[in-house]
């Protein structure tokens, strides 16, 4: 997927929490391919462009939320983009079973979106033993 | 033969009727209308696509088809989604294609507590669902198309008695692609756009999609039309305006959350209106297997169960669900997650629905968004969670090593041995990430216009010329997949139009 050409520096900053936020989520493991390896930054642009503003102001949110709460998760007073990859990978797993339920609201959104960039991926449908989606076609009937 | 679909131009027709939604309900009364000589304009929200114009992924599902991105949740003490679709054929294009009689005992319900239909009533809504039966290939999922997750299922039911049945579906020879939650690709599904919305444009009917309703139009107290603006299907840009007048009558089918938003923004006041709202919220429980499961591998949904469904109120039914929609579901972050999800070959989803009893309401919402207003009380919560300790204990019969019951505050994963305590997991309802998918009232069928919005043949009260048909007008839960039930009265009520 193509980087959205019209994103201007606020979104490209939004983007990048977003991505940030996806890769702690999804990391690569032995048997699954990571999120990284899947051009986020497409998708996220896709996603900001096709879903509906709620959807994309959940993420965001998300994103957001995700950023500025190691402190209540993993008690380090600094944002998650200052984690190491072990603290980052804690803070993703302790803030997805938050005791607040709008915490944990704002977090499936979030994993929703990148579920639907990594499941849809060829590499995972191949190691899940899936035949690899074709591309949507954009089509309707319009006579 | 005519469609008109987006248009940045604006568009005027007349018809005798003006059917406002192409699902269950309103392509049925389409149908009827058109079939006993009346011209009838269909008008739908969503556009039209074909098997071949079909999303392959959840993400293009949930863009193409879907209501709103499936952003409709409920406000309530949790925030469940409500899913429905959003094109020409409505639900039917993404549901599973369940088909189930009516039940007796709904009948006699709707007459002795709410006054509505009589033996007559009954007798002709069931020879309507016998008839769609025929038209649209009612048949049980074909063994070779179970897929394992199914078959599962159907051993537990055997070991237990849970008095399941392999699933009777509006699906022509299904193949178990596993993908009816993304529209039949094959084409076996019979969704209306496929098998009855042609045969309305056959005889003289005229479609008009992409095209959202914002009112229906009244003169002298009498409904005369409907207008609205064009909305792009892929840019969401407003597009022309379309009036559409109506000769003898304006049916309203645009779902249980919709139709009565659309009423009330028309301008409809009914004490009734928007009461009553019901559904069948579900949650799904997952068996993990030693053996290789791949329940993305045959038909989505192949086995049911509704012994329960008197007491304690329950429907049991498998749900295959894509990796997609796995990766939120399982619990967890970072490695853990992947962890689990790597798992995903040896995962069964099984799920329950209650039949509940609490109500809610809908009302219109800011850019004509429905908003619904939805809690599981006490007794209806004890009965979800009676339902995942249902089954947790297929999964366990059917040989499950851990089940996964997605309980907040909840061990993750549970073996054999500590499947009672289950009965003792929270009632909250925020602990459950439970789904909305059969949704019933809005505009309920009464007795008279303090307890309902429309009467027997669906005509609302105190309106000339306006009719609703879909699930807005079921006054109770069901308690069984309601598409057949939604297509049998609205077919029934369409006679009485003419």
């Amino acid at each position: 997927m193509e980087k959205d050409p019209q994103v201007g520096q606020e979104s490209r900053g939004v983007r990048w929490l977003v991505k940030r936020a996806l890769l702690a989520f999804f990391p690569e493991s032995d048997a699954l391919p990571g999120i990284a390896s899947m051009d986020v930054d497409g998708f996220v642009d896709r996603y900001r462009r096709e879903a509906s503003g709620l959807m994309w102001l959940g993420i965001v949110a998300g994103a957001v939320v995700f950023t500025v709460t190691p402190l209540f998760t993993v008690y380090r007073p600094v944002p998650s983009f200052w984690l190491s990859a072990d603290t980052l990978d804690r803070h993703a797993d302790r803030l997805a079973g938050h005791r607040l339920y709008l915490v944990r609201q704002l977090v499936f959104l979030l994993k929703m979106a990148g579920g639907l960039c990594w499941g849809q991926h060829a590499t995972t449908r191949e190691r899940l033993a899936l035949e690899p989606y074709p591309a949507d076609p954009p089509r309707w009937r319009t006579t | 033969m005519s469609h008109t679909a987006y248009s940045d131009g604006d568009v005027e027709l007349d018809a005798d009727f003006v059917v406002v939604g192409s699902g269950a309900g309103g392509s049925a009364a389409a149908l009827t209308l058109a079939r006993g000589g009346a011209s009838v304009v269909l008008v739908e929200a969503g556009a039209w696509r074909d098997p071949d114009h079909y999303p392959v992924s959840v993400y293009g599902a949930m863009r193409d088809l879907m209501d709103d991105w499936g952003s409709t949740i409920t406000r309530g003490r949790a925030l469940w989604p409500v899913v429905q679709a959003s094109a020409v054929g409505g639900t039917t294009v993404i549901n599973s294609a369940i088909s189930v009689t009516t039940p007796g005992d709904i009948f006699a319900q709707w007459r002795d507590d709410y006054g509505v239909g009589d033996a007559e009533f009954e007798r002709n809504v069931l020879e309507h669902e016998t008839r769609i039966e025929s038209e649209l290939s009612v048949n049980e999922v074909p063994p070779p198309s179970l897929g394992r997750s199914n078959e599962l299922a159907i051993l537990a039911d055997e070991r237990l008695g849970y008095g399941g049945h392999v699933m009777r579906r509006y699906a022509k020879d299904c193949e178990g692609t596993g993908q009816c939650l993304q529209g039949c690709k094959k084409g076996r599904k019979q969704s209306t756009n496929l098998a009855w919305i042609p045969e309305v444009m056959e005889r003289g009917g005229h479609v008009v999609s992409c095209a959202p309703v914002k009112r229906v139009r009244f003169e002298g107290g009498r409904a005369v039309g409907v207008t609205g603006r064009f909305k792009h299907p892929s840019t969401r840009r407003r597009g022309g305006t379309f009036e559409l007048r109506a000769k003898r009558g304006v049916v309203i089918a645009a779902s249980a959350t919709h139709s009565p938003a659309l009423l009330q923004r028309s301008g409809v006041k009914l004490p009734a209106l928007g009461k009553y709202f019901r559904a069948h919220p579900g949650t799904g429980v997952m068996g993990l297997y030693d053996e290789v499961v791949d329940m993305n591998i045959g038909a989505t949904q192949g086995w049911a169960s509704t012994k329960f469904r008197e007491s304690p109120g329950l429907k049991l039914e498998t749900l295959s669900i894509p990796p997609e929609l796995v990766a939120s579901r399982v619990g967890g972050g970072g490695k853990k997650l992947m962890a689990r999800l790597a798992e995903y070959r040896h995962m069964a989803m099984w799920v329950h629905a209650v039949r509940a009893e609490s109500t809610g309401t809908v009302s219109n919402g800011m850019f004509d968004k429905p908003v619904v207003k939805y809690t599981l009380d006490r007794a209806d919560m004890e009965r979800l969670r009676r339902g995942i300790h249902f089954v947790a204990s297929m999964h366990f019969s059917a040989g499950a090593k851990r089940v996964v019951p997605f309980i907040h505050g909840f061990a993750y994963d549970i073996g054999p041995d500590e499947l009672d305590t289950l009965l003792d997991a929270p009632l909250e309802p925020r602990s459950y990430v439970a789904i909305l998918s059969h949704l019933f009232g809005g505009c309920a069928m009464g007795r008279d216009r303090s307890s309902g919005v429309c009467d027997a043949t669906g005509k609302v009260f105190d309106c000339e010329g306006l009719y609703v048909a879909d699930a807005s007008v079921i006054p109770t839960n069901l308690g069984v997949n309601p598409q057949h039930t939604i297509m049998g009265l609205a077919s029934h009520f369409a006679e009485r139009w003419l």
